[in-house]
C-alpha cells in the first residue's frame, strides 16, 4: 500500500523537483566556478550588427564574413603594421614560410610543412593552385577577381612550392598576390560545382587552416569558433570566438553596457563612446578608419550620362557650392577621397577654402542672386535648387544630409532630401538619377583600387556615381599606381587628389576614426586597421581575470 | 458543416494566393537592387550581373512567376539572395523562435488580460476598476518597443536582473539541452514577452471588461441568482462561460501575430525570429524570402480566421455555420 502510494506520489515529486529546479536556476542566473583555467581559457563574445552569408572566402565581399574566415583560413602572407602595400617588404609571412622573386614577373612562395587543414590532412601548393583558379573564374563570380586580373598563372612546382606568374611587373604585385586570397583546401572542395558555391553546404561548416576551427552557426543567432590548440604558428590564448548577431549598433552597445557581449568592432557616435567610457570594466581601442563619407555632385544629367547637369555640370558653381560648407568638429574632414586608413592620407593636400563668405561672393559673380527675396538665388528664371540622395538606413549620413541642407539654406540654395532605403538608393546612384548623393565607400588598405573605380572614367558605369571624368587626373592616378616606391608616389597622389579638389566634384565631409570597445579583462589587444580582428590570435585574457564567462566549458 | 469547411477551406486558398501573387509582383517591381552589400566596398557590376543570372532575375517577370509557382506546387520557397541557402531552412530556424517568443506573450496577454478584464468588470465603476482602466489605458497607448527599451533600461542595464537581448547566452548555452539552458532561455524570454504581452493585455483587458458587464446584465444571470445559486457557480457556470465567447475571436486574431506581430520587439531585443528576418529581407531585396514570408503569414491569417470560426460553432451551438443564429427554444 505504501509502495503505491510512493508510486502515485513519484509523478508530483519530480514535478516539483523539475520546477524547484528550474526556479533555482532562474533565480541564481549564471554563476558558477570552475571549468577552465590557464592562460588559454579567454572566451570573447563579439556584439556584431552583421552577419556573414557564406563563410567560402572567393563568394563573399561582406566585411562580417571577413571576420570570421580570416580566423579560420590563412594568407600566404598578410599586411604587417605600417600598412604599406607597395612591395613585399612590411608583408609578414603566414601560411607561407618566406618567398622570393625569381625574375620581374614571377613571384615564389615556400609554404610553411607544419600547415595543417583541420581534418589532419597537410596544406599543400595544389591547394594554392586550386584556389587560385577558384578566385578567377566566372562561374564562381568572386567579387575579388579583379584583384587577380594582372596574375597569368599559379602553379605548384613542388608540394610545398607556388609560383605566381603576373602580366607585368608593377608596384603592388605582392598585394594584389596575397591581400584578398584565403588559400582554400582542394580536396574538400573540388567536387562541388563552380556555379553552386554560394549555396554549398562547406560555406556553413567550413574546415579550414587557421587559427581557429568551425564550431557551430545558428543563423540569426550566433557564431562560434574554438581555438586549434595545434595551429602551427602558436596556440591563440582566446579559447572561444563568438559573434552574437544583433539588428542595430545601439542594440550591440547596450548588450556590451549590460554585460550580455564582450565587445563591439565600432561605436561610430560620440554618445556611444561616452556610455562605454563611463563603464569602468570597458576600455576603448582607437584605430584608423576605412570609411569616407562625402556629398557627390552629379556631373551628368540625371538618367541621361550624355548631358550635363544642369547645375553641377558648371565647375565653378561646384566650387562654390565646396566652399560654401564650413565644418565644425563633427568628425576628421579628409583632405579628399581618401579614408584614414590608406598611406596616402595628408592633411597638407590642398583644398578649397571652405569660407561662406567667398562662397556666397562667387555664386553672386555667376549671377545666382536672390532677386526674387524668396530667399532661393536665382539665374535666368532657374532656381538654385536640387535634390540629395541620401540611405534611410544610415543615421550618420542623414545627419549630414540636414546639416547640409541647412547651410546650404542659408546660403540661398534650396536642396530637399530624398531619403530612401539602401537597395533603392544604391541603384539610383547606379543608374545616375539623382542630383547629389550623400554616399560612404568603405576601402581596403591601398588607393590603388578604391580611387580608379570610385573617381576615373574606369569608374564610369561601375562605383563612379558623380561621372567625374577629367584625363589629367586620371593619367595622375595611373602614374601613382605604377611608382615603384612609396615617396614618388605619394607625391602623385597628392597632386592627383588636388586636381581633383580643384574640380570640385564633391564635398568630402567625413573619414572617422574607429573606436572599439572591449573589457579590461582582455590584455596584448592590437587592432589592425584593415581587419579589426586579424591579431586575434594574439589577444589574452590573464589567468587572474577570468570570468565565468571564460572558464564555462561546453 | 463539411461542405461549410469546404467552401471556407476554398476561400482562404485563393486568398493565400492573391496574397502570394500581389507580393511576388510588388517586390519584383519595387525599386532597389537585391545586389549591393551595406558594409563592404561596391560590388562589381559584372558581379551583380552574375547573380542576377544566376537566381533568374534576368528572365521576363511572369517567367519568374511561373517558375515561382511550380516550385511553390513542390513546396520549394526557393533560395534566398542574401542567406545563399533555402529560404525553408532559414524559416526553420526563425519560426520556432517566433512561436516561442509569441506563445509567451500571449500566454502573458490572455492570462493578465482576463484575470483583469473580469476583476473589473466584478467591481465595475468602483475605484479598482478606475484604476485598473486607466492604467490599461496607459498600457494599451504605449509603443511597443518603447515599452521594451523602458524594461530594457530597467531591468537589463540598471539593475542587471534580466539579459537585453538574444534568446540565449551562447556562450553558455548555444542549446536548449539542460535545465540549466531552459531557464537561461526563459530568462532571456522575460523582457520580450512582458513587453508584447503587456501592451495586449491591457487591449483584452478592455475587451473582457466590456464583455463580461454585457453577461451580467442578462436574465439569465439574473435568474440563476434568483434560484439562490451560490455566487462562484453563478459567476464559473453562467457569467465567464458566456462571456469568453468573444475571447474565441480574440484567440483567432492572436494567430496570425505569432509570426508578423512581434517585428520590432524581435528587432529591439535580438531576438531572431521572423519578424527580425522578415524586415531584412525587405531592406536587402530578398524577393525570395520576402514573398515566402507573406505566403506563411496570409496562411497563418487564413487558418487563424478559420480557427475562430469553427470554435465558434463548436462553444455555442446557436450560431449556425452561415453564420445566422439559430432558434432557441
Amino acid at each position: 500500500m505504501f509502495g503505491a502510494m510512493r508510486t502515485a506520489h513519484a509523478p508530483a515529486r519530480l514535478t516539483a523537483r523539475l520546477v524547484g529546479g528550474l526556479l533555482l536556476a532562474l533565480v541564481g542566473g549564471c554563476a558558477r566556478r570552475g571549468g577552465c583555467t590557464g592562460n588559454y581559457c579567454g572566451t570573447l563574445l563579439i556584439a556584431a550588427t552583421g552577419e556573414p552569408d557564406v563563410l567560402i572566402p572567393p563568394v563573399s565581399e561582406l566585411a562580417s564574413t571577413r571576420d570570421v574566415v580570416d580566423q579560420v583560413f590563412l594568407k600566404l602572407a598578410d599586411l604587417g603594421p605600417s600598412g604599406n602595400t607597395i612591395g613585399d617588404e612590411d608583408f609578414q609571412p603566414v601560411l607561407a614560410q618566406r618567398w622570393e622573386w625569381a625574375g620581374p614577373v614571377t613571384l615564389v612562395f615556400h609554404l610553411d610543412p607544419r600547415a595543417r587543414w583541420q581534418d589532419g590532412r597537410p596544406v599543400r601548393a595544389a591547394d594554392v593552385e586550386f584556389t587560385y583558379h577558384v578566385y578567377t573564374d566566372s562561374l564562381v563570380n568572386s567579387p575579388f577577381r579583379s584583384a587577380l586580373r594582372r596574375v597569368s598563372a599559379v602553379t605548384a612546382r613542388d608540394s610545398l612550392t607556388a609560383v605566381f606568374r603576373f602580366r607585368e611587373p608593377y608596384p603592388e604585385m605582392f598585394f594584389d598576390a596575397v591581400y584578398q586570397v584565403r588559400i582554400l583546401p582542394s580536396h574538400l572542395l573540388r567536387s562541388i560545382p563552380r556555379d553552386q558555391w554560394r549555396t554549398a553546404a562547406f560555406g556553413r561548416a567550413p574546415v579550414g587552416d587557421g587559427p581557429y576551427r568551425f564550431i557551430r552557426w545558428k543563423a540569426g543567432e550566433s557564431l562560434e569558433l574554438a581555438a586549434d590548440s595545434t595551429f602551427f604558428l602558436g596556440r591563440p590564448h582566446v579559447r572561444r570566438v563568438i559573434w552574437r548577431f544583433t539588428p542595430s549598433l545601439p542594440v550591440a552597445v547596450t548588450q556590451v553596457l549590460a554585460g550580455d557581449a564582450d565587445a563591439v568592432e565600432v561605436l561610430v557616435t560620440p554618445d556611444n563612446v561616452k556610455r562605454v567610457q563611463a563603464d569602468s570594466a570597458l576600455a576603448t581601442y582607437p584605430y584608423k578608419g576605412g570609411a569616407y563619407g562625402y556629398l557627390g555632385f552629379n556631373l551628368a544629367a540625371p538618367g541621361d550620362s550624355t548631358q550635363d547637369h544642369p547645375l553641377f555640370g558648371e565647375r565653378d558653381l561646384r566650387r562654390a557650392l565646396v566652399m560654401a560648407v564650413v565644418f565644425g568638429d563633427l568628425a576628421k574632414v579628409p583632405p579628399g577621397p581618401m579614408s584614414q586608413l590608406w598611406w596616402i592620407w595628408d592633411p597638407e593636400t590642398r583644398q578649397l577654402p571652405h569660407d561662406s563668405a567667398q562662397a556666397a561672393h562667387l555664386l553672386t559673380r555667376l549671377g545666382w542672386v536672390d532677386s526674387a527675396g524668396q530667399g532661393v538665388r536665382q539665374r535666368a528664371g532657374q532656381r538654385l535648387a536640387f535634390h540629395v540622395l541620401v540611405p534611410t538606413t544610415s543615421a550618420a549620413r542623414r545627419v549630414y544630409a540636414r546639416l547640409l541642407q541647412e547651410t546650404f539654406r542659408a546660403m540661398g540654395v534650396d536642396v530637399a532630401l530624398d531619403e530612401v532605403d539602401y537597395p533603392l538608393f544604391v541603384e539610383r546612384a547606379h543608374t545616375g538619377r539623382f542630383d547629389a548623393l550623400v554616399n560612404v565607400w568603405t576601402t581596403d588598405p591601398t588607393p590603388s583600387s578604391g580611387v580608379p573605380q570610385t573617381w576615373t572614367q574606369a569608374g564610369l558605369g561601375r562605383s563612379n556615381y558623380q561621372r567625374y571624368a577629367n584625363p589629367a587626373f586620371d593619367s595622375l592616378v595611373d602614374r601613382a599606381i605604377s611608382a615603384p616606391t612609396r615617396e614618388p608616389a605619394r607625391r602623385l597622389w597628392r597632386r592627383a587628389i588636388e586636381l581633383l579638389n580643384q574640380d570640385a566634384p564633391a564635398v568630402f565631409l567625413f573619414a572617422p576614426q574607429n573606436i572599439a570597445a572591449l573589457p579590461r579583462r582582455f590584455a596584448n589587444v592590437t587592432i589592425r586597421p584593415d581587419s579589426w580582428l586579424a591579431l586575434l590570435r594574439t589577444w589574452r585574457v590573464p589567468a587572474d581575470r577570468l570570468t565565468d564567462r571564460d572558464r564555462v566549458e561546453r | 458543416m463539411l461542405a461549410w469547411l469546404v467552401r471556407r477551406l476554398a476561400a482562404s486558398i485563393a486568398t493565400v494566393l492573391a496574397v502570394v501573387t500581389l507580393t511576388f509582383f510588388l517586390i519584383h517591381l519595387a525599386h532597389g537592387t537585391p545586389c549591393g552589400p551595406s558594409d563592404g566596398p561596391p560590388v562589381p557590376p559584372e558581379v551583380c550581373a552574375g547573380l542576377r543570372r544566376q537566381f533568374g532575375l534576368d528572365q521576363p517577370l511572369i517567367v519568374q512567376y511561373g517558375r515561382y509557382l511550380r516550385a511553390l506546387l513542390h513546396g520549394e520557397f526557393g533560395v534566398s539572395f542574401a542567406q545563399h541557402r533555402p529560404v525553408s531552412a532559414a524559416f526553420r530556424d526563425a519560426m520556432p523562435n517566433t512561436l516561442v517568443l509569441a506563445g509567451a506573450a500571449l500566454l502573458v496577454d490572455f492570462a493578465v488580460g482576463l484575470a483583469l478584464g473580469v476583476y473589473q468588470a466584478a467591481r465595475a465603476r468602483r475605484f479598482g476598476d478606475i484604476a485598473l482602466g486607466n492604467a490599461a489605458l496607459f498600457l494599451n497607448s504605449m509603443p511597443t518597443f518603447w515599452l521594451g527599451l523602458v524594461l530594457m533600461l530597467v531591468f537589463g542595464l540598471w539593475l542587471h536582473w534580466l539579459p537585453v537581448g538574444g534568446m540565449n547566452d551562447p556562450a553558455r548555452c548555444p542549446r536548449v539541452d539542460t535545465l540549466d539552458c531552459l531557464a537561461d532561455l526563459l530568462r532571456h524570454l522575460v523582457l520580450p514577452a512582458l513587453t508584447l504581452g503587456l501592451v495586449g493585455a491591457a487591449g483584452t483587458a478592455r475587451y473582457q471588461r466590456a464583455a463580461t458587464l454585457d453577461v451580467i446584465g442578462q436574465d439569465y444571470v439574473r435568474t440563476a441568482r434568483a434560484k439562490g445559486l451560490r455566487e462562484r457557480r453563478v459567476w464559473l457556470h453562467h457569467i465567464l462561460r458566456n462571456a469568453l465567447l468573444p475571447f474565441i475571436t480574440l484567440v483567432g486574431l492572436a494567430f496570425p501575430f505569432l509570426l508578423t506581430g512581434a517585428v520590432l520587439v524581435e528587432w529591439v531585443f535580438a531576438w531572431p525570429g521572423m519578424g527580425w528576418l522578415s524586415v531584412n529581407a525587405v531592406l536587402s531585396r530578398d524577393y525570395p524570402m520576402v514573398t515566402a514570408a507573406a505566403l506563411v503569414a496570409s496562411v497563418m491569417v487564413a487558418l487563424g480566421n478559420l480557427l475562430a470560426d469553427v470554435l465558434y460553432v463548436v462553444a455555442d451551438p446557436r450560431i449556425g455555420v452561415r453564420g445566422e443564429a439559430s432558434s432557441v427554444g
